[in-house]
């Protein structure tokens, strides 16, 4: 064997803490890319961004003058030729109703779609984030590097947020990007604005708290098998539990999905959009004004505040966690 | 095939000036509930390849762990290469490498792929992190293996990706937990040469922890003893072993009874080893007085070694010492 210290030298400047952190975000997610099941929900998730884009196509080419919906109004019969014209004509009159309530709807729906791709992905990655760390002793490869705890943690949320922004809010954005890219006017852009912030804000919410979760769960144990069990308790059993008609108001601030489907409920404000179309748009069905009405109640946060709380202890119990078991073993 | 290294020119080592030390600790302390895991230790170790002995449990692993900032010390102060552990901690590791004792690897990552993914969280540029990883690994005896999984490799494999992964920085001062555990005998004399060359040929410091006084004996220019937490012996290996009792071993090739007469007849007290080899006191370091012995008396050929066990004389002494 020959061993002469043959080498080149290595003298520049390190790059910074920064950089280093980057490099664990970069490592995690090109581990995960290997994984077939999380590419599979990546596409799929991708698949729920093209089909906001497709329902946002559809809504303002079908309210525009000369549209599919016109010509085809036009080519079926006066009746359809009439209530096209009455809904461009609602579209004309109450732009900021019509838009906000439609978007409301869409990105409400994405937002269930965005947290179960979210929830799935983080089903591969927590077993990937710490506890395969702590079972291989890796703690130490990072730490005795000139990296600290706080680093490796922060590197390890970074794959967090960087597997949330790809399966959730990315097909979030581009599904509005791209319908507003052939909205047929700037009506649209501006009245689906607001609904747009509050799907950012609830998915905020959502990845601080299934962040800190996620990184609480995967520095419980050392054994992959372990921490799944746990996250899947955490999510499924947990939310059956809650969701039950009789279930306690405590028992439903236990699930964490539960808890978040208040705050969502509170965020995009569903129950309002609806009631606000019910009272304000000249419907002459006063059925589908009823209907309207009792799907916005429904839609209603009944403890928002109690279910923000919650979320704040996972947070801080799950912190407690990680930050206990983040020694070298 | 090895990917190609494209090696520079070897630069010639660049050793920090005598006056510097790699490692100042003072009163160094760190404490487990009611153990006392390291006690008061204080030291100035120079550059140069230096040999950490201790029996088990005696906090040489602690030791190492406080000076990189991996176990918190519950009291003291210590600079590794002119940097406080604690002011500073991120500089402190900066150009800072450890081998650790256990098995610990990132799983999931080939060889290669791990090595470089640890250049870069030393902040190496992927691309001059990759070219030193092949580099490393070529030098650490690592072929094909480092395009497979590191978590399939042998215990010995495993070692050497530990050593690559400690060196891939260019780091200046090295710790190495027992860095031939688990290697065969041709692979433990690769390591050994180059763990002995690192000083030698390219300026950097090791810190060596061994069981095996006689890997360190032959490494080492300097050797620390710990136990109980305290540092109890701190000097260079020609130091120790002047204040060590002289022995000469002598294996003859033949005539072994005439030798032992030879040498009682010229007033040194001999002793009969059980494998044959005669251990005899000397007044000096030098074997010049065997040679000439062995030429006035027309004695056969024999193999001599002086202090043959000098460092392991010395380890029992000073922990002997402690327990008294």
């Amino acid at each position: 064997m020959d061993n002469t210290v043959d080498l080149s030298r290595w003298r520049d400047v390190p790059r910074g803490v920064t950089y280093r952190r980057w490099t664990i975000v970069v490592a995690g997610l090109r581990s995960l890319f290997r994984i077939r099941f999380f590419k599979a929900v990546l596409i799929v998730a991708w698949v729920g961004g093209a089909l906001i884009a497709g329902a946002g196509f559809v809504f303002s080419q079908s309210l525009a003058s000369g549209g599919w919906l016109e010509t085809l109004a036009q080519h079926t019969s006066a009746r359809a030729e009439a209530l096209f014209t009455v809904l461009a004509g609602l579209m004309a009159i109450y732009p900021d109703i019509v838009v906000r309530t439609f978007f409301t709807f869409v990105f409400w729906v994405h937002s269930f779609l965005g947290l179960w791709f979210s929830l799935l992905a983080l089903t591969v990655l927590v077993p990937q984030l710490i506890t395969r760390d702590r079972a291989s002793n890796a703690l130490i490869v990072y730490l005795a590097r000139p990296l600290t705890s706080v680093d490796y943690l922060l590197g390890k949320l970074g794959i967090i947020v960087g597997v949330l922004l790809l399966v959730w809010t990315g097909p979030l954005l581009f599904g509005w990007l791209l319908s507003m890219l052939f909205a047929t006017d700037r009506d649209f852009i501006v009245y689906s604005l607001s609904p747009l912030v509050r799907a950012l804000l609830f998915n905020a919410v959502a990845m601080v708290a299934l962040a800190a979760i996620a990184l609480g769960v995967s520095a419980l144990g050392r054994r992959p098998q372990l921490t799944t069990v746990v996250w899947m308790s955490l999510w499924l059993l947990f939310g059956v539990i809650a969701a039950q008609p009789r279930a306690a108001v405590w028992l439903q601030r236990l699930s964490y999905t539960q808890d978040l489907g208040e705050v969502r409920q509170e965020v995009f404000r569903l129950d309002a959009a609806l009631t606000d179309a019910a009272t304000n748009l000249p419907i002459l069905n006063q059925q589908f004004v009823t209907n309207l009405t009792s799907a916005g109640k429904k839609a209603e946060a009944t403890d928002f505040n109690g279910a923000l709380a919650a979320l704040g202890v996972f947070v801080v119990a799950s912190s407690l966690v990680f930050f206990r078991k983040l020694r070298p073993e | 095939m090895n990917a190609p290294a494209t090696a520079a020119p070897l630069v010639p080592p660049a050793p920090r000036s005598a006056g510097n030390f790699v490692i100042e600790a003072h009163g160094l302390t760190k404490v487990y509930g009611a153990q006392r895991a390291l006690s008061n230790v204080s030291v100035q170790v120079p550059p140069g390849t230096i040999g950490l002995l201790g029996p088990n449990g005696a906090g040489k692993s602690t030791f190492i762990k406080c000076l990189l900032n991996l176990e918190t010390p519950t009291a003291g102060t210590a600079q590794v290469l002119g940097v406080d552990i604690r002011a500073r901690n991120r500089a402190s590791r900066e150009k800072v490498g450890y081998s650790p004792e256990q098995d610990c690897h990132i799983a999931g990552m080939a060889g290669c792929e791990y090595v470089t993914y640890c250049g870069q969280l030393a902040g190496m540029p992927f691309r001059k992190a990759r070219q030193r990883t092949h580099e490393i690994l070529d030098l650490v005896g690592m072929g094909q293996e480092r395009y497979r999984l590191v978590d399939t490799y042998s215990t010995g494999m495993k070692q050497r990706v530990k050593l690559a992964q400690a060196l891939v920085h260019d780091p200046e001062i090295v710790f190495l937990d027992e860095p031939t555990n688990g290697l065969d005998p041709s692979g433990r004399e690769h390591i050994l040469q180059l763990v002995g060359s690192l000083w030698r040929d390219l300026g950097i410091s090791v810190v060596m922890c061994s069981h095996l006084l006689r890997d360190i004996e032959r490494v080492c220019d300097r050797v620390m003893i710990i136990g109980h937490g305290r540092l109890l012996e701190h000097d260079s290996i020609v130091g120790l072993k002047s204040r060590h009792r002289r022995i000469v071993e002598i294996a003859p090739a033949g005539e072994t009874e005439r030798f032992q007469a030879a040498l009682t007849g010229a007033g040194r007290t001999v002793v009969k080893l059980s494998n044959g080899k005669l251990r005899v006191e000397s007044a000096s370091d030098s074997i010049e007085w065997v040679l000439e012995l062995m030429r006035d008396q027309h004695l056969p050929p024999a193999e001599i070694v002086a202090n043959p066990d000098a460092l392991h004389e010395l380890f029992i002494q000073s922990i002997a010492a402690d327990h008294g």
